[in-house]
């Protein structure tokens, strides 16, 4: 089974990758750090998971070629988990990608990363409300400290796909 | 099923007003640091003043390790002893590992275990640790964007945007994650230009670790001269290389405090890495001179290539040899010339010659690899290789001019 970390340019990807797997990553913070991919290994329930940390994209269609990196793996994994990881200071433009990993039919689990950052700067974010309206398990985490990244993983197994069409009529409703 | 961005918009517009709450944010010391650091008339300030401070640390750091502890560890107790404890002085054996019996420094003994050892962990390691702390921390504060911001009117002027800054700056420690990193710039000329520009006029942090150790009076004219001739060469490249040069947008993060973590295990991975990429090529170039020197191929080649050495750049044919261990490390190669009897300025311009004739291998693989994203293997590395010889010519034999218009050749 494999388990893709997908997200924006500078939102923790590699940090939670590190504490995903164990690994020595470069974790910066400037955008672009990671330029190619890297997998490693972790045990989730007694079951073997791959991890590949993906490059940062803004979407699923690439401008440059970190970005052309990016939608190769992803594509390259049809049967894959994602992780989408936001930066839960700009839930929108996280919010987007989401949804085009999940228009792609792939089942996914959101990181609310740098929840702290948010915290500080008084945004409030709904997290069951979000849930419920995805129908997608959506965890607030501080990658760089490692909060929040246990129950990360106990969701991974119950991301499930979504019918876009019932969460286009479900949303429009609101 | 696939939604048009449109519509994708007008979802996450509910889904945000449902469950995302802006409150009032707070003006703290952070934010209006952030905010000063991105604005021209204050950016530009403080942009000298931490480069300045890094550079200080830099000096300081590698000067306190080197020339306070390793430099007379090695020339006062490790030089003399295995001069004198080795076997079989005056076989080739003696020469490749100790080199020179007489040789008063461990610069100029030359062999593997006194120069190769003292150039790979006396000089070179303290500036790397040094080096990747600095830069580490410049990472991980976010202020990386903050001066691609700043100097992205300058690098507009040849055809790259601010953010080429972030190649740039990791150059400095090493060519290769440097290359790599230009993959995150929009456009196959932008990553074309940027790599042929860091890999022959930026040196990097081994090289500097020599230089600054063994010539540090000169040190400011040879990165001024480099520094010059990215600009110079980069201008050119604009205008003959085809293609486009799109503005970016761009996310400025916010000031975070590096953690110690964070900023600990990545050196602990750039030492690891210099231990087992770097070293053994260090030891490895010092043996493969000296056989060169063996079996004659030195002289040979100096003999043939004079003329160009001598009448071209105004340097002695000697500087051959160097040239040779620069395609395999450049610290090395810079750390060869101090055994050659030269002027003050035939120093500078082999230097610049050092840095500026050949990417080393390391490099020269990754501009091969990346190469392929880039336009193709083929035309990179013809358009390279052409780029290349115009500069060392060019760029090489301007030096000589101004030696010569100056009167110090």
């Amino acid at each position: 089974m494999t388990i893709l970390l997908m997200g924006h340019p500078n939102v923790g990807k590699s940090a939670v990758f590190n504490r995903l797997t164990g690994a020595n990553i470069t974790e910066s913070n400037y955008p672009g750090t990671t330029v190619d991919f890297t997998e490693g290994h972790t045990f989730i329930a007694g079951k073997e998971y791959r991890i590949i940390d993906v490059p940062g994209t803004f979407s699923t269609e690439p401008k440059d070629e970190a970005e052309r990196v990016a939608l190769d793996i992803l594509e390259e994994h049809e049967d894959a988990v994602v992780i989408v990881v936001i930066d839960s200071t700009k839930v929108e433009r996280g919010l987007y990608l989401a949804f085009e990993v999940l228009e792609r039919g792939y089942p996914a689990v959101i990181a609310l990363n740098m929840w702290d950052d948010a915290e500080r700067q008084n945004i409030n974010i709904d997290v069951s409300r979000l849930e419920e309206i995805l129908e997608v398990p959506v965890v607030p985490t501080v990658a760089i400290s490692g909060k929040g990244i246990y129950r990360l993983v106990e969701k991974i197994p119950s991301a499930t796909q979504v019918d876009i069409k019932d969460l286009k009529e479900k949303i429009s409703e609101l | 099923m696939k939604l048009e961005p449109e519509e994708r918009w007008r979802l996450i517009d509910r889904v945000a007003r449902e469950t995302v709450q802006y409150g009032a944010e707070k003006t703290t010391i952070k934010s209006t640091l952030a905010e000063l650091t991105v604005k021209p008339f204050t950016g530009i300030p403080f942009a000298i003043a931490i480069l300045y401070g890094f550079w200080a640390f830099f000096n300081a750091f590698a000067g306190f390790f080197t020339d306070g502890f390793f430099v007379p560890l090695f020339d006062d107790l490790w030089l003399p002893w295995i001069q004198e404890a080795f076997p079989l002085e005056g076989s080739w054996f003696y020469y490749i590992l100790v080199g020179d019996p007489a040789a008063t420094n461990s610069f100029e003994a030359f062999g593997i275990l006194t120069s190769g050892l003292f150039v790979a962990v006396g000089v070179v390691l303290p500036a790397i640790v040094a080096f990747y702390l600095v830069i580490t921390v410049l990472e991980d504060s976010g202020y990386m964007p903050r001066l691609a911001v700043l100097v992205d009117t300058v690098l507009h002027k040849i055809g790259l945007h601010g953010f080429a800054v972030v190649p740039m700056i990791l150059s400095l420690g090493c060519n290769v994650p440097g290359v790599a990193s230009t993959r995150t710039l929009e456009t196959k000329k932008q990553r074309f230009m940027m790599m042929i520009l860091l890999s022959i006029f930026i040196p990097c942090g081994a090289q500097l670790g020599v230089m600054l150790s063994l010539i540090p009076e000169y040190f400011g004219y040879i990165m001024l001269y480099l520094l010059a001739g990215f600009f110079v060469f980069g201008w050119i490249l604009n205008k003959v290389v085809p293609g486009s040069s799109p503005e970016i947008m761009t996310d400025v993060p916010p000031f975070r405090i590096p953690t110690i973590s964070n900023v600990s295990r990545k050196l602990w991975v750039k030492v690891k890495g210099f231990f087992t990429n770097a070293i053994p090529f260090v030891l490895l170039g010092v043996g493969l001179v000296n056989i060169l020197y063996l079996v004659g191929a030195i002289d040979w080649l100096s003999n043939i290539l004079g003329p160009v050495f001598t009448g071209w750049f105004g340097i002695p044919k000697e500087t051959v040899a160097p040239l040779i261990a620069g395609f395999l490390r450049k610290d090395l190669a810079v750390a060869q010339l101090s055994a050659i009897e030269m002027s003050g300025f035939q120093l500078i311009t082999s230097v610049v010659i050092i840095s500026i004739y050949f990417p080393c291998i390391a490099t020269f693989s990754m501009i091969i690899k990346e190469g392929r994203n880039s336009g193709g293997v083929l035309k990179v590395l013809g358009g390279s290789l052409l780029t290349l010889v115009t500069v060392v010519f060019l760029w090489g034999g301007l030096l000589h001019l101004i030696g010569m218009i100056l009167g110090v050749t």
